[in-house]
């Protein structure tokens, strides 16, 4: 496990490369991050794209998530056991939260004063206190927990499990879960909708999003398959995906299908297929939407996507296996 | 995929009183598991100074892992699995353990035996309702007996083949030296390999059988320099079970070109370097339970032939073993075997449609299918004796 110390010191030997003086303001800095997971580091690109940084962390980065000012980013590094914090403004690793073993995806409880993160290996969903760094709860979930999102009321989360097929209920209050929902196999990531409503999982392999029912945790309707021109349903493996603030349209990325899939939030229609990189993987949209970035992780690059347009505009090289990407807008 | 869920959604996981939620009490599913006594396949092979070489370990964790993995589907689907793990001297034995087993209500078993075994244990118990699931042999001839009872989580040999030849075409090696050597199993897997090449035009320019004997008049056969000279090749297959002529092959060839087949580049069922598709938390988990041990075809093979069974028990909304039986053999199941697709069995032969690894000693080169080849119905047919070409002997 590394130490805090030594991610320090890491960081102190990263941060000692000149960099031009930065004005220090909280968020907004147009900043794009992308996690590598075979790179170890966080690379960090500026508004034109142009890399600025690259910022070694702990082990094998993946889910990211900014804090609740936006002045910190935090990386969970599933081979350290740890979530790195990586301040926004001085892009170094000044923090490392210790968490179980093998932390994949995450998400903050409202107040951002607890972690929410499944530990992948030892098949459990942990709660860790950010303030004291106390892991203060410990739920078994099936095995390879992934996707984590959490109520905006910070009472119930839900947590995948990719081998059981399952999303987990989990109640905050008694810790435990209340109800399993079996659902497609390998089920990836979640996304609320804005109007509270819905909870959509997509399910990597058996190529399909299925949508729940947040009121009953029932599953509402038909599972929605997304097959671009070309390809046949087993290409399709949907993981990531990203929803604009009106919830009009959702961004899915569809895996091996090398494209992504922009939805009507209402008709739930495909409004255009995205031809991007290698695997698709995370999307994110900045903060104004006016674009979406992809990361994909086998042709080990991003793609940015004008949300006017829907069209592909650029691809950019980042390093080995881009896994999430963040942008500060 | 149609629904699946709602029987499911009182269910609960096994942290809370589940029989206060499930409809019945949870039902006892006891999934068969069955070996023999001594299989000479699992000798250490010591040479020379106690040398031992990566032993192949009987892949019974690999079974206790896949029902372990899904327990949790299990509660939420109102069964508990539990493995019935037996043994037996030989076919005899065998037989009356699957009589038993069958008895006493498990209607599948996973069985790891070798080839002739199985077919005589298959013939006996052809009968009775009961699906053995083969992890160990990757023999044709067990697939073409088209034995009722018999389904395949082992890959055939024409699989592992036609993923060799797939990667041959696409790398536009396809100039091939053949070499076998003196078990039978030999020839027969040269044979799989030779059949395989000519169906995607690879050009076989010799087929020879090697030897490990020293002896002066044997030089033809077992001098490696003079067993890989006298033509021009891309690449040289090699089938030797025994391994010990293989294994002293690469870097000794008469040309330098590279080998593949029982070394340098093996196909299989799975290989303990593979990382993507979720791989790495799989063989994570049979680290900590074998104590460290790779996990290998064979045990991938035991671990998805479980994961199978648990599968059906928990998704096919079926109570009745025949039925639960035949969605598993069906069109709408799939089970998730960390390699990137959802797999299923053929109508035809009961083999498991799965992708191959090819691999080195410490990576995962490719994985079949390779990108250009198509298929009407899944690139994944494109591995094996596909339904047109099948018939049943």
């Amino acid at each position: 496990m590394t130490t805090r110390r030594q991610l320090l010191q890491g960081a102190a030997l990263v941060g000692a490369a000149t960099l031009l003086p930065r004005p220090a303001y909280a968020a907004g800095t147009g900043n794009i991050f992308v996690s590598l997971e075979k790179g170890n580091e966080v690379v960090v690109l500026d508004r034109t794209y142009a890399q600025i940084k690259r910022i070694a962390t702990s082990k094998r980065p993946r889910d990211m998530h900014f804090n609740q000012d936006r002045t910190q980013l935090f990386v969970a590094c599933g081979d350290d056991d740890a979530i790195d914090i990586i301040d926004v403004n001085t892009l170094e690793v000044v923090d490392s939260v210790v968490t179980g073993p093998s932390p994949e995806v995450f998400a903050f409880s409202p107040d951002y004063k607890t972690i929410w993160v499944s530990n992948e290996e030892y098949s459990q969903l942990e709660a860790i206190d950010l303030e004291s760094r106390v892991s203060i709860a410990q739920i078994p979930t099936g095995a390879e927990p992934e996707g984590v999102i959490v109520s905006e009321d910070g009472k119930t989360v839900y947590v995948t499990s990719e081998v059981a097929d399952m999303v987990h209920v989990v109640d905050v209050a008694s810790g435990a879960v209340i109800k399993n929902i079996l659902v497609g196999t390998r089920p990836r990531r979640f996304i609320f909708t804005p109007d509270g409503k819905q909870l959509w999982v997509s399910c990597e392999l058996s190529s399909e999003i299925f949508i729940i029912d947040r009121a009953t945790n029932e599953i509402v309707g038909d599972s929605l398959f997304f097959v671009p021109p070309g390809f046949k349903p087993e290409d399709v493996t949907p993981v990531g995906m990203a929803v604009t603030r009106d919830g009009s349209k959702i961004l899915l990325s569809l895996g091996r299908a090398n494209h992504v899939a922009v939805i009507d939030g209402t008709t739930h229609e495909v409004i255009k297929y995205i031809l991007v990189g290698r695997r698709a993987w995370s999307v994110d949209l900045s903060p104004d939407e006016s674009v979406a970035i992809v990361s994909n992780g086998l042709s080990d690059d991003i793609t940015v996507i004008d949300m006017a347009s829907l069209e592909p505009t650029q691809t950019i090289p980042v390093g080995r296996v881009p896994h999430t990407v963040m942008i500060d807008g | 995929m149609a629904r699946l869920a709602p029987w499911l959604m009182g269910a609960a996981l096994s942290l809370l009183p589940v029989a206060a939620i499930a409809q019945d009490a949870p039902r006892d599913v006891r999934i068969g598991y069955l070996s023999l006594d001594y299989d000479a396949r699992y000798d250490e092979k010591l040479v020379y100074l106690g040398l031992v070489l990566d032993p192949l370990t009987p892949p019974v964790p690999g079974a206790r892992m896949g029902v372990e993995d899904l327990k949790i589907l299990a509660d939420a689907a109102g069964f508990s699995a539990t493995l019935d793990e037996q043994k037996a001297a030989d076919v005899a034995g065998l037989v009356a353990r699957v009589q038993e087993m069958a008895a006493a209500g498990e209607r599948f078993i996973i069985v790891d035996l070798p080839a002739d075994v199985l077919d005589q244990v298959a013939a006996a118990t052809r009968d009775l309702k009961v699906t053995l699931l083969n992890t160990t042999a990757h023999e044709d001839f067990l697939r073409e007996r088209c034995y009722p009872n018999l389904l395949h989580t082992a890959a055939s040999d024409r699989q592992l083949a036609d993923a060799l030849v797939q990667l041959l075409r696409v790398r536009n090696w396809t100039n091939v030296l053949v070499l076998f050597g003196q078990n039978p199993r030999d020839k027969v897997l040269a044979d799989v390999f030779t059949a395989s090449a000519q169906r995607l035009r690879l050009n076989v320019v010799d087929t020879r059988q090697v030897t490990q004997s020293t002896d002066s008049e044997s030089m033809e056969q077992n001098n490696t320099l003079l067993v890989t000279g006298g033509v021009d090749y891309d690449v040289i297959y090699i089938a030797d079970t025994q391994g010990d002529y293989a294994r002293y092959l690469p870097y000794a060839t008469q040309l330098p070109r590279p080998v593949i087949g029982s070394t340098g580049l093996e196909a299989a069922e799975w290989n303990w370097t593979w990382e993507r598709d979720g791989a790495s938390q799989v063989i994570s988990r049979f680290d900590r339970l074998t104590g460290d041990l790779h996990m290998d075809g064979p045990d991938w093979a035991a671990w998805v032939a479980a994961k199978s069974v648990m599968t059906a028990y928990g998704k096919s909304r079926k109570t009745d073993p025949d039925e639960i039986d035949a969605w598993m053999r069906g069109a709408r199941f799939g089970v998730d075997g960390s390699k990137g697709v959802l797999m299923s069995f053929r109508p035809w032969d009961g083999q498991m449609r799965m992708p191959i690894t090819l691999s080195t000693a410490d990576a995962v080169i490719e994985a079949a299918p390779l990108d250009g080849f198509e298929h009407q119905v899944t690139t994944l047919d494109t591995l094996g004796t596909d339904q047109p070409e099948f018939v049943c002997k």
